[in-house]
């Protein structure tokens, strides 16, 4: 059974056919707005996410006290974790891997060419357990280091390169490393270790250098099992920072969160910004609803005049708003999984997650809005024919 | 029950209030018109025939007085009653014929048994009607501005014929027909009257009036002769 309330509203789009569809496209372009914007949030939080979360079994540790020079007044010298508060935070974690990391800045000189960048001073042992060696092999000698990604290309070494750690100093003969390896990339690391523009040297030849023996920038946790990120942080904290403050405990999942909710907090403003368009699509559908109901005033006079009920009428006339609603929501579906997809390889470069659910799902939702935007605009228009006193629409001509 | 008419005015007034101050379009009224007869209402423009048609068509209510149609006080209805009565006891003839431009012939006919029975007609008589005003089956498919004036008659009068109506309210039916064609359908009325019908008719045209029992004339929005 076809609702002839139905098939007027479908004959009445279709006699007026150029401007229901340019009145659809506002829809379209409204659909495709917000649809697509959803999708680039929800794909650049997926990719954040997934980068970031790699090294989300890791608890980071640092030092919470200033230890400063013994004469008041004096600048700040240096701070870190010391080799008893290593052992408890050994004893703390138990079965994990614990990495004590040296840190520092320097300046070094590759051939003829100055460079600065990060230093780390790792236990050549534990240096495997959360980075990847790419090219070439571990450290075996004491003046052996590992180069990231980015210094490596940067400054055109290769395994064997030679390069001059320290201030460049005509009084002074710098120490001189070879490379060994070149670590793969790591992009933003969530561990805190960052090290793409570093050199990581064996921890001996860093505190033969830059002294600190037994004295640690950082100390990191790797855990075996997630799950127990919490408890072996309050492990730690009940053993260390049993008096006072003594380190600080992080873990990455934190700043997971306070990324993730920042992302999230963006995808909804490029939302609104998107959702715009909508309501500029909405103000289209309301005009030509309202054209329709003002053309054919002496149609609704005969169908009020004749036995129609008021809801009928509103029927219509919704009916009306709805199938411009399915026309724009329909095409602008399609076009915001084209638009869409060119959007997200372009501005991320990633597509791995654009026909995951929770980017899809954005489809949908966009089209469902669509309709709604169109029935909620048809509805004054539909009130408006439905209220007419049938003998002045009548008169109309 | 058969002691009440099918319609009855009782000192019914209609007052327009318009800028210009007051305009009484009907002026204490009281009327009965039994079921089955054929009443031609009559007098010069202004005179209130058009307002005395939406009263009768309960498109209106008196500004006061009561009006009772097949028994009920209209201005007690509620406005779904009154649409309710407007699709079932009362079939109405436009001049203009006032047909749905988007629906066919066919479907123009077809429409209030929709209006009525909720469903699409499958019992063909909005076809059955169609054809016993004499409407052309071939045409039944065409859009009422694909027809001629007679033809769009034939098919309002069989759209106002298809719920079974006691009454028929004729508003200038054959003004804007051509003569011959007008005898044509008022033939087509006379002979609903015959098999019954409570047929009232608004013309000028004093040879269509012939066709009528009983003429009312109205002046200045009063009866002067009935």
């Amino acid at each position: 059974m076809t609702d002839i309330f139905f098939d007027l509203s479908v004959r009445s789009v279709r006699l007026n056919f150029l401007r229901s569809i340019l009145a659809s496209i506002g829809i379209v372009i409204g659909v495709v707005a917000i649809t697509s914007m959803g999708m680039l949030g929800t794909n650049m939080q997926l990719s954040v996410k997934q980068q970031l979360s790699s090294d989300v079994n890791t608890i980071m540790i640092s030092s919470d006290v200033v230890r400063t020079s013994s004469t008041a007044g004096t600048p700040i010298t240096s701070q870190g974790i010391d080799k008893s508060t290593l052992n408890d935070i050994r004893n703390a974690a138990g079965q994990n891997e614990v990495i004590p990391i040296h840190r520092t800045n320097t300046q070094f000189t590759i051939g003829s060419t100055d460079g600065r960048g990060s230093i780390y001073g790792l236990d050549p042992n534990d240096i495997t357990k959360f980075l990847t060696i790419e090219q070439g092999t571990d450290i075996k000698g004491g003046s052996d280091v590992l180069v990231g990604p980015n210094i490596a290309n940067n400054f055109n070494m290769n395994i064997g390169s030679r390069i001059k750690i320290g201030q460049d100093n005509v009084s002074v003969t710098r120490p001189t490393v070879r490379v060994a390896g070149i670590l793969a990339a790591r992009g933003f690391a969530s561990d805190g270790i960052n090290t793409d523009n570093a050199i990581i040297v064996p921890d001996t030849w860093y505190t033969d250098h830059y002294g600190d023996k037994d004295l640690y920038n950082q100390v990191n946790v790797i855990l075996q099992n997630i799950d127990t990120i919490n408890q072996t942080e309050a492990a730690i904290d009940e053993k260390v920072n049993r008096k006072t403050d003594i380190v600080r405990i992080s873990d990455a999942s934190s700043r997971l969160s306070g990324i993730s909710s920042t992302l999230g907090t963006i995808t909804t403003f490029i939302l609104a910004i998107g959702s715009i368009s909508l309501v500029v699509a909405a103000v289209s559908i309301f005009n030509v609803m309202m054209m329709s109901v003002n053309e054919r005033v002496q149609e609704i006079g005969i169908l009020l005049s004749i036995g129609t009920e008021k809801g009928e009428v509103r029927r219509m006339f919704l009916y009306e708003a709805f199938i411009l609603g399915i026309i724009g929501a329909c095409v602008g579906g399609v076009f915001s999984l084209i638009i869409g997809y060119t959007v997200v390889s372009a501005m991320i470069g990633n597509t791995a997650y654009f026909f995951l659910p929770e980017s899809i799902i954005y489809v949908p939702y966009g089209m469902i809005i669509g309709i709604v935007v169109c029935i909620l605009s048809g509805l004054y228009p539909a009130w408006r024919a439905s209220n007419m006193d049938p003998i002045d629409a009548l008169r109309n001509e | 029950m058969n002691s009440i008419p099918l319609i009855r005015l009782v000192d019914v007034s209609k007052v327009y209030h318009l800028e210009s101050g007051d305009f009484t379009a009907l002026n204490h009224i009281s009327l009965d018109i039994s079921e089955g007869e054929f009443v031609a209402l009559m007098g010069p423009s202004g005179s209130g025939k058009s307002t005395m048609m939406n009263q009768l068509g309960i498109l209106d209510v008196p500004s006061t007085g009561e009006i009772y149609i097949a028994g009920k006080n209209v201005a007690k209805m509620t406005a779904l009653e009154r649409t309710h009565m407007r699709r079932d006891v009362i079939g109405y003839i436009f001049q203009k014929f006032y047909l749905i431009p988007l629906l066919s012939a066919y479907e123009n006919v077809e429409y209030p048994l929709i209006l009525k029975y909720k469903k699409r007609d499958t019992t063909g008589k909005a076809a059955a009607v169609l054809k016993s005003v004499g409407f052309d089956e071939e045409m039944t498919t065409h859009r009422p501005n694909q027809l001629s004036g007679g033809q769009q008659q034939r098919v309002a009068i069989a759209r106002a014929l298809v719920n079974e109506p006691k009454i028929l309210l004729c508003d200038e039916p054959t003004g804007n027909l051509d003569r011959k064609t007008g005898f044509q359908i008022m033939d087509i009325l006379a002979d609903l009257h015959k098999h019954g019908k409570t047929v009232i008719l608004v013309t000028h045209d004093p040879k269509i009036a012939e066709y009528a029992h009983r003429t009312i004339q109205l002046e200045d929005g009063k009866v002067v002769e009935s």
